[in-house]
């Protein structure tokens, strides 16, 4: 009762605390103190899971699986780098992983579109860019055909693409934090570049096609 | 007034409505006079939904057909046998490497085994092959002696 009545007093900076210290604790045996790190970096492990993964459910055991395997390492961690970094490498791992073991081929993107689906095939077609953006908020259609558009990348291609685009990682990080070159980075971006614009174009084509 | 280059540089923050009022004007006005930019925003908005979005994805509908866990349930008919899992194949030819191994072995045992036998006979180290390959025509230690 304290400490929320000071936590509120004094702002709520006071009653968050670092990282390291919580992983001190764990290390020391409270292993409840892990509970309060895991709560602390849920949102953002899944967020980057569903980056990698279109079915929440995969993406919620993917997550929790980064925490297992977070807590069984946490002795071998380093204090030089935040945990969070720490942290994005596992659960990036843990999807590379998980891409390469469920890896599908380009052939199957353009299979079967649901109405929904062709629907916003066409709305990129046809409409304005800001309606484009507004409809794409709304459209869970929209969210599922960038997935299948993702998963006929090869799996090193869409985990740069990811660290790079939707976690805003620098080309030196993304290689931090997969273990591999700065040279094999900036060839996989480049080329999950290219791929991703050829395979969008032949959705994008398809979709013509089937509304004519 | 923006060029391609920057207008390219810009469609995440425009997707993210991070962009300030005059520079999404201007945007969106350079893609209205340039198709090679508009092609290239609509390609990029296929993957935008994932790749570039700051907020959660929407939740499925009800009745909305499920996400298949297994991709088989999405192939086309023409590529749906399921006998061509990566996973599978993988073991299919390895368990093809292991009994063309195993065959070769067996090959190369049959032929230079006897000799081997025999070798092992003359110097005394091993029983007359007799009873291991079973044929009245492999020369016992007697045999040999006389």
């Amino acid at each position: 009762m304290l400490g929320l009545a000071a936590s509120r007093k004094t702002g709520w900076k006071l009653a968050v605390r670092p990282d390291e210290e919580l992983i001190t604790e764990i290390l020391n045996g409270q292993t409840a103190a892990f509970s309060e790190l895991a709560t602390r970096h849920r949102p953002r492990v899944e967020r980057l899971c569903q980056r990698f993964f279109s079915d929440p459910e995969v993406a919620r055991d993917l997550a929790q699986e980064c925490f297992i395997r977070a807590y069984t390492a946490l002795p071998s961690y380093r204090r030089e780098m935040p945990f969070g970094g720490w942290l994005r490498a596992i659960v990036t791992n843990l999807c590379y992983d998980e891409l390469r073991r469920r890896r599908r081929r380009p052939e199957e993107l353009i299979a079967d579109f649901s109405a929904p689906e062709m629907q916003w095939i066409g709305l990129v077609n046809e409409a304005t860019p800001e309606d484009i953006v507004g409809a794409a908020e709304e459209r869970r259609e929209a969210h599922d055909l960038a997935h299948r558009l993702l998963e006929t990348l090869r799996p090193e291609d869409r985990t740069v693409l990811t660290l790079k685009d939707s976690e805003g990682l620098s080309v030196s990080e993304v290689a931090e934090t997969m273990g591999w070159s700065v040279a094999k980075v900036k060839i996989r971006a480049f080329r999950a570049r290219q791929a991703l614009r050829k395979q969008a174009e032949r959705m994008t084509a398809s979709g013509r096609g089937r509304s004519q | 007034m923006m060029n391609c280059f920057e207008v390219r540089q810009e469609f995440a923050a425009f997707w993210r409505r991070e962009l300030a009022p005059e520079q999404r004007s201007a945007l969106v006005a350079h893609l209205k006079g340039c198709a090679k930019c508009d092609h290239a925003f609509r390609t990029f908005a296929m993957s935008a939904p994932v790749l570039h979005s700051a907020a959660e994805p929407p939740q499925r509908a009800a009745a909305e057909r499920p996400v298949a866990k297994d991709s088989r349930a999405r192939r086309p008919a023409t590529v749906a046998r399921g006998d061509y899992e990566p996973r599978r194949r993988g073991y299919a030819m390895s368990a093809a490497a292991m009994i063309l191994v195993a065959a070769s072995l067996a090959a190369y045992f049959s032929v230079t085994a006897p000799v081997g036998s025999l070798t092992d006979e003359l110097s005394g180290t091993q029983e007359p092959a007799v009873q291991l390959f079973g044929s009245d025509l492999t020369p016992t230690s007697e045999d040999l002696a006389s």
